[in-house]
């Protein structure tokens, strides 16, 4: 009868759409290469970000590895923007335990995390070969976890300071300092004195721990398992800059809401005289080319490190990436001579540093690039004591979360500093002590 | 059947189509002519556009201009415009994204209407036990946060091969927006008098084709507006696409290509190539309400009611 | 009539009339084609959703530490959160939220209907102007609406003249920003619901009415919205269960901060970033017992004769 024909027609219709299941793709119409089957020793690189697209800074490095080792060529798989999706992509694929994806482009804080779920293949025998390359000992200690290592160090990043030289003479040395010049340059021009990262997001975590390590303190304990923020007096004063910086204006207007983007186009537009942001901002800031095309400060942006609180050196906290190798890869040995090599050859470390991302061997700082003094003083930055990281540990983010929860309330005024600071330390170790 | 004689002095008429006024068609309170209330509804036009469109308007004047000074100025009208945003959208294959994106949300569309259809009917129509208790698992079933669905269903469809694949994501789209359709549908169609139908049977027609000529011209306002509910929700979903398809070219929609936009170096955002991908995107978009839109007025005028 | 009842007079005593008998069978097939109609979306939504919510229910179950489960928790995963300030803080923004955002949803999304559903010289364009706010990807109007909001570079603040206003750096700004920017997005859902609804009122009763010397404003409540009410209710019911579960806008607009955090984004917070999938399915279950509550509320109060018809 009629309505069994139709519910035919309609079954009829779902097999052949289902039978198309799925379109062609750009690799198809090009005869069937790229995709398709792993090579007998393919390895696939998972990472993500500006560099990792088509002819990328990370896509150099393979193709300079490629020549020199035909037989396990890396290929790369590129990841979404943005940090937190490259992670939950990545997870996606390690926790159904997927040969997938056999290097990793790891953020410095996963290494914990991708560690204690058994995702990662151990780099403990490597350690020694890494040491003697010379890779900075900093950067070291954010691929390690408990004392192993798990990844190596591909790239580091560290926070600058920048500022308007036609309104500031002499670039400031300590916060209090900065405070002075970077007011009084901002009221002869009329604008605001500082933008940085205040939205209460991860970046703000890396500003405050900044302001932190400038007071010479500390996050937690080496062995990984408590909360030092109320020792001596470096929290304190940390959390009570920012809430000052806050009410006396020197933080910009609108600076709670700031992430990288907003501070930088700030800057760049002349709205502001001091800001703390990445080195890779440097080049739509100044110079000849296309990319600064929009930067009305060409002529008059200066780059330091960042001040402390001490008036002795400098400060920062470490990003980047490190490579791991999937432990459930079906290539491990060669992938580990891969990232080994990413972290360690001179070529590649100079082939980053070209392109402005800061290398993590101390040989290449000595034969850096010229034209970008962005790299000479991230090298400042990690070669100084007081330069820290934020712990790699398993529960990071709901100690990143802790962080971001008090301290914004804190320097916006809703919660008195002891008070904050002592919630987040409790709030800390029961994130620790799990 | 026919309209009751214009009283004099009334207003003037605007001309529709009288086979619309027959089917007892709504054709909207009628416009009077005096100036004051076509200034006042001009102006509340203008108002009414400027509302709707002035965040569109940002969105073209940004992705003309150059990422990195887009947001230099508050000025929307300020700046070198150029279509290198565009042209770099086209260049990382946005067509395929495009070709997916709508193969996937016209399968969803399609398949949703056609069993909701008869769901709707039968909830509406036809008598059996239990439907209050069917019509809260059928909404119940859509009100799950979908994150907390993903996890289990990543490992269901990687295990049955579905990753990567078109049913992979309608499948899962057609089940969240069936509770929409037939709420939807089945509210439409119980405003239809049961006499219509009655009426065909008579005639001699069967349950089903009384359903099918009878009650769906009659609810078809409700089934274009379902339609492209549905359509613009498979059409901008990220969680699922980005889970289920997040990499490979041939099945990767429009709402995960667009997260994977870079700038040029670190940390960027390429704010100029995510507006010049979302006008691109939405022009299909617009094209198909302006279409759809007077199906939902004008309704299918064939069939209809007889006698 | 009068054969059926000598036929009542030859039939055996126990066996019903035919005419019941008829009734009868009808009534089976009626029902057994009730349960075919129904079956193929039943099926569907079955196999796609129903395991995954037994998962995370079963899963809330269990205490995790990060993605390890370390044992059987009982209800007190469930305690835990029903006791946290957090949990409560999220519940009241969201409420807050939905019924803000779902009230001038309704009444602008009304307007617009009233007004598309009216015929005038270019109402094809207004009534796709209406509706591009829909179309636009949820992620993406949530951007526009912070970079336009946001005090730097500020360009509401620069059109309306109001300088340094932080519209999303201070309570309650902030949540009033999210609302305006929801309005903006779903109005158009519920224009057109409800413009879909007004094309089934049959424009004679207006005529009726009119001759009859009825007001506008009295066509307007004794027809428009009683007869609306079908559509009134599918509208208010998926705009207040979807508010409910609003996460895209809060995350990108401000990451849930100034009082802004939302059920969904402590859901999110717990199943994705963190992850604890024990938290974040109590967390999920929670959220869905809270929306399905609204929602049932909702039907047994408005919907129940509307959508179940003569039964």
């Amino acid at each position: 009868m009629k309505s069994r024909r139709h519910v035919l027609a309609t079954l009829a219709v779902l097999t052949l759409l289902s039978t198309a299941c799925s379109g062609s793709s750009p690799e198809d119409s090009t005869g069937g290469g790229g995709e398709g089957e792993q090579g007998g020793g393919e390895l696939v690189w998972a990472i993500g970000g500006a560099e990792a697209a088509v002819g990328g800074l990370h896509q150099q490095v393979t193709e300079l590895w490629n020549e020199q080792n035909p037989d396990s060529p890396v290929r790369i798989e590129i990841l979404p923007d943005a940090a937190d999706e490259q992670r939950n992509q990545q997870a996606l694929v390690l926790q159904a335990q997927d040969s997938e994806f056999d290097l990793l482009g790891m953020d410095v804080i996963w290494t914990g995390e991708y560690a204690t779920n058994g995702w990662v293949a151990s780099f403990e025998e490597e350690r020694g070969q890494l040491e003697d390359a010379g890779v900075l000992p900093g950067a070291l200690e954010s691929a390690q976890w408990e004392e192993e290592l798990w990844a190596v160090p591909y790239n580091s990043n560290a926070g600058l300071f920048y500022y308007r030289t036609d309104l500031i003479e002499a670039a400031p040395t300590t916060w209090d300092e900065a405070v002075e010049v970077c007011t009084a340059g901002a009221e002869e021009a009329g604008i605001a004195p500082f933008v940085g990262q205040g939205a209460q997001y991860e970046g703000m975590v890396v500003n405050f721990l900044e302001y932190l390590f400038g007071a010479e303190g500390q996050l937690i304990n080496e062995e990984g398992t408590e909360s030092l923020l109320l020792e001596g007096d470096a929290g304190r004063q940390a959390l009570e800059f920012m809430v000052q910086s806050q009410a006396d204006g020197f933080y910009a207007p609108g600076f709670n809401t700031m992430q990288e983007n907003e501070a930088v186009a700030e800057f760049q537009s002349g709205s502001a005289a001091c800001m703390r942001n990445w080195p890779s901002f440097y080049a739509q800031l100044v110079g000849e080319g296309e990319q600064a095309a929009s930067s009305e400060v060409q002529d008059s942006t200066g780059v330091t490190t960042l001040p402390t609180f001490v008036d002795e050196g400098t400060t920062g906290v470490t990003g980047g990436f490190n490579i791991g190798v999937n432990a459930f890869s079906e290539n491990v040995d060669a992938a580990k001579e891969f990232a080994v090599w990413a972290g360690t050859n001179e070529e590649a470390q100079l082939l980053l540093a070209g392109g402005s991302l800061p290398p993590v061997i101390a040989s290449a700082y000595d034969e850096l690039p010229e034209g970008d003094p962005t790299l000479g003083l991230v090298g400042d930055v990690l070669a100084d004591e007081k330069t820290g990281s934020r712990p790699p540990a398993p529960t990071w983010n709901a100690i990143s979360q802790a962080i971001q929860q008090n301290i914004f309330a804190a320097y916006n005024g809703e919660v008195p500093v002891e008070e904050a600071l002592t919630t987040l330390n409790d709030e800390i170790n029961t994130a620790l002590g799990g | 059947m026919t309209t009751a004689p214009a009283p004099t002095g009334e207003s003037v008429r605007r001309a529709e189509p009288a086979t619309r006024r027959r089917q007892g068609r709504s054709t909207g309170p009628v416009a009077r002519d005096t100036a004051g209330r076509r200034i006042g509804k001009s102006a509340l036009l203008l108002v009414i556009f400027l509302w709707c469109l002035f965040p569109f308007v940002w969105l073209i004047s940004t992705s003309l201009k150059n990422s990195t000074g887009a947001l230099n100025s508050p000025n929307i009208f300020e700046g070198p415009f150029g279509l290198q945003n565009y042209v770099a959208v086209f260049e990382q294959d946005f067509f395929f994204n495009l070709r997916n994106s709508a193969i996937v949300a016209g399968t969803t569309m399609v398949v949703c209407i056609v069993i909701g259809s008869f769901a709707a009917y039968a909830l509406a129509r036809l008598r059996f036990k239990n439907k209050v208790l069917l019509l809260s698992g059928v909404l119940a079933v859509s009100l799950f946060p979908p994150v907390a669905l993903v996890p289990p269903l990543y490992e269901v469809w990687r295990t049955i091969g579905l990753l990567n694949t078109y049913p992979g994501l309608y499948i899962p789209y057609i089940a969240f927006n069936l509770p929409l359709t037939i709420f939807i549908l089945v509210t439409f169609f119980g405003t239809i008098p049961q006499e219509m139908e009655e009426a065909a049977r008579v005639d001699g027609a069967s349950p089903f084709q009384a359903f099918y000529r009878v009650v769906l011209p009659l609810a078809a306002p409700g089934v274009f507006a379902a339609a492209i509910l549905i359509f613009v929700y498979a059409w901008n979903e990220f969680l699922l696409a980005s889970t289920f398809a997040p990499r490979d070219l041939a099945v990767q929609t429009v709402p995960v290509a667009i997260a994977s936009f870079t700038g040029a170096v670190a940390f960027q955002r390429p704010i100029g190539s995510i507006t010049a991908a979302c006008v691109i995107v939405t022009i299909p978009m617009i094209i198909l309400v302006l279409i759809f839109q007077r199906r939902i007025i004008a309704g299918l005028t064939a069939g209809g009611v007889k006698g | 009539m009068a054969s059926s009842v000598s036929t009542a007079q030859e039939r055996p005593s126990g066996a019903p009339p035919p005419e019941r008998e008829r009734a009868r069978s009808r009534e089976l097939s009626e029902s057994a084609l009730g349960r075919v109609f129904m079956a193929p979306s039943l099926l569907a939504m079955t196999l796609v959703a129903l395991f995954p919510i037994l998962y995370a229910l079963f899963l809330s179950f269990f205490e995790f530490v990060g993605r390890e489960q370390r044992g059987f928790a009982g209800l007190g995963n469930y305690a835990a959160q029903l006791t946290d300030p957090r949990y409560w803080d999220a519940v009241r923004v969201t409420f807050t939220f939905t019924v803000a955002a779902v009230a001038l949803e309704f009444l602008i999304g009304l307007g617009f209907a009233l007004l598309m559903n009216q015929a005038f010289l270019g109402r094809g364009v207004t009534r796709a102007t209406i509706l591009i706010p829909w179309v636009i990807p949820t992620v993406i109007s949530a951007q526009i609406w912070f970079f336009m909001l946001n005090i730097t570079p500020g360009f509401i603040n620069a059109a309306l003249g109001l300088g340094d206003f932080n519209w999303l750096g201070q309570r309650p700004w902030a949540l009033i920003s999210l609302i305006l920017a929801d309005v903006w997005k779903t109005a158009p859902f519920v224009a057109l619901l409800l413009l879909a609804g007004l094309q089934t009122i049959p424009g004679d009763m207006y005529e009726a009415a009119r001759v009859d010397g009825a007001s506008a404003w009295q066509r307007f409540t004794s027809i428009t919205l009683p007869l609306l009410r079908p559509a009134i209710f599918v509208a208010l019911l998926f705009r207040t269960v979807d508010s409910l579960r609003i996460y895209d806008l809060p995350k990108v607009m401000t990451n849930g901060a100034n009082g802004t955090e939302t059920l969904s984004i402590l859901v999110q917070n717990y199943i994705v970033d963190q992850p604890n999938p024990g938290i974040g399915s109590t967390l999920a279950t929670l959220t869905f017992i809270l929306v399905l509550g609204v929602g049932l509320i909702f039907i047994s109060l408005i919907g129940r004769n509307l959508v179940i018809g003569e039964e």
